[in-house]
């Protein structure tokens, strides 16, 4: 019961308070608004018709000669180029000063490129490489030593080998006996002769096990007499010059 | 190799004894790895440092154990780790409270054949300590310098610098080693060989059936033998354009220094012995090139990219020089 009472109660002062508001507002007095009328006289001004038709025939003014012209291809890459960077939202047309610079290198460099392009296609079909130009040439290896480079079959091994056998020189006929021997091999088609295959390498080509056997033990000779500088007399020659006549014999 | 027509200046029969035997015992645990086991021996003939490398279980420490066990030396192994200390190695002055002064305590560096495990798991700091000892044989601690005993070579193992945990060698280290051998995986054959023995194997104890083959003063002789052995003065030039090449070789960053040639020629003169010759061949020069600059030449990165390795730029280079003859 008492709630109940309460909130009768609390109604009826709220009540109250909103009607003390409303009455306690002052009265607004309003003033009539009077309208003003203008009655000054207007002067009416006219644009000149003779400073006007000269307008018209100044360049400048000429929009509808300009429209009916074609832009030319120039103008047409530089307004399709200039697109592509719509996106960006370059005012091309009222840039600021420093990327206006910008664009001015930009377009200047694209120009640049585009001459080095047609410059560099022209050379290339001429065949002409101008990139070594460029290039640093490589440094080259002043070697301190003689290149050998000796082609077997450059070599007149008969008279070479007799002029070293006369000189008693048999260390290098023992050496041009091997590299004749080298050679028949090659001519043969039973070793291909390179320059950096080793005396092994060439044994190990052999595919006929009597030949390479044989020709193994002329490589022993030539390497103890050529590398390992044992010293040669003249029986000693002539047993080992007997074994390469043989050898050269077989495969001939 | 004899000749009929030539007598052997030297005598290499004691040293062609030795290595058989060094090869009969390594044979008899190690399966395969003809050429590393070659190498090995041709490396402590040539009195060079000899670093191994190969993937996890291609038994390189049991190799490098069992050529020490194979001399009658003292060993000493040391396993790297990437917290070891210079002074873990070298050893380091201990202050004796009785005598009121300091006293320098050895390290394992100490010795004839020194196995350092695992050599690239320590970093720059501690593989400095090697620098001085692997080419002057001596250390220099507190302004005091000792000096290695003879025979001092120096074994080391690796993992490819690409596993885990492990750091690439300084390049003034590389050069210091003779050789770098390294360890691949066995054929089907050989793995399968590896599993008969070890299945028939009645002692784990592989090692203790290792009796020394040679002296330490027998190392110190056949060392000396192989130094005097002949090279012909062409082949010097051929060895020195060999590394003269790869300083030019566009393929490389970095390319072999003297030390280089005079390591192979020397490692040259050591598999001749083993071949049993007293002189050197180009076929030595070409087969130790490889083992001798693998490791000193650096490839520039973009053929490390592509894949090329430093075998193949020495084989580039060999191809270009004509064999002298």
């Amino acid at each position: 019961m008492m709630p109940r009472l309460l909130c009768i109660i609390l109604f009826v002062l709220s009540v109250h308070s909103v009607q003390a508001i409303v009455v306690d507002k002052p009265a607004k007095h309003t003033t009539p608004l009077i309208l003003k009328t203008d009655s000054s006289t207007v002067a009416v001004r006219y644009l000149d018709s003779t400073s006007l038709k000269a307008y018209t025939t100044l360049p400048e003014f000429q929009y509808k000669d300009d429209l009916q012209k074609d832009p030319s291809w120039w103008t047409r890459f530089w307004a399709w180029f200039w697109n592509l960077f719509k996106p960006i939202k370059i005012n091309k047309h009222d840039p600021s000063p420093f990327l206006k610079i910008l664009l001015n290198v930009f377009k200047y460099l694209i120009i640049a490129l585009g001459i080095a392009t047609v410059f560099f296609m022209v050379l290339k079909l001429a065949g002409i490489n101008m990139l070594n130009i460029f290039r640093r040439k490589p440094t080259l290896a002043g070697l301190p030593f003689t290149e050998l480079l000796e082609d077997i079959h450059d070599i007149d091994f008969d008279s070479e080998t007799e002029k070293a056998i006369t000189q008693h020189n048999y260390r290098l006929a023992v050496r041009l006996l091997y590299l004749k021997c080298l050679k028949q091999l090659s001519d043969a088609d039973l070793i291909k002769w390179q320059i950096d295959k080793t005396n092994n390498a060439y044994i190990n080509e052999l595919t006929d096990s009597e030949k390479r056997q044989f020709f193994k033990t002329l490589t022993l000779q030539f390497e103890y007499i050529w590398y390992g500088e044992f010293p040669i007399d003249a029986p000693v020659f002539k047993k080992i010059s007997t074994l390469f006549q043989d050898f050269n014999k077989s495969i001939a | 190799m004899e000749n009929e027509n030539f007598e052997q200046r030297t005598d290499l029969s004691k040293l062609s004894a030795a290595v058989d035997q060094i090869k009969n015992t390594l044979a008899r645990i190690i399966v395969g790895q003809q050429e590393s086991i070659d190498l090995l021996i041709a490396g402590i003939l040539a009195d060079g440092h000899i670093l191994i490398e190969g993937v996890p279980g291609v038994a390189k420490t049991l190799t490098a154990k069992l050529l020490s066990k194979a001399i009658d030396a003292q060993y000493s192994r040391i396993q790297f780790t990437p917290d070891l200390m210079p002074s873990d190695i070298l050893g380091t002055s201990v202050f004796n409270p009785k005598s009121t002064e300091f006293k320098f305590k050895r390290g394992p560096i100490f010795g004839n054949i020194i196995l350092i495990d695992e050599i690239n798991r320590a970093p720059a700091k501690t593989q400095s300590a090697l620098f001085e000892v692997m080419e002057e044989r001596q250390i220099t601690i507190d302004g005091q310098t000792y000096k290695m005993q003879e025979p001092f070579t120096v074994l080391a193992t690796q993992n490819p610098v690409e596993q885990e945990g492990t750091y690439r060698l300084p390049e003034a280290q590389l050069d210091r080693f003779l050789f770098k051998i390294e360890i691949k995986y066995p054929s089907l054959a050989e793995e399968i060989t590896i599993l008969t023995q070890q299945h028939q194997q009645k002692t784990t104890d592989q090692l203790s059936d290792i009796s020394p083959v040679l002296s330490a003063d027998d190392i110190i002789a056949l060392r000396q033998q192989v130094r005097t052995l002949h090279v012909e003065a062409k082949l010097l030039e051929f060895a020195a354009k060999i590394i003269y090449e790869t300083r030019n070789h566009k393929s490389l960053f970095l390319g072999g220094s003297p030390r280089a040639s005079l390591a192979l020629i020397n490692a040259a003169k050591a598999l001749a012995a083993i071949r049993g010759r007293d002189f050197v061949t180009p076929d030595d020069i070409i087969y130790i090139a490889a083992p001798v600059l693998r490791h000193r030449i650096m490839l520039t990165p973009d053929k490390e990219m592509e894949g090329v390795s430093p075998d193949d730029v020495v084989a580039q280079i060999i191809q270009k020089i004509e064999v002298p003859r």
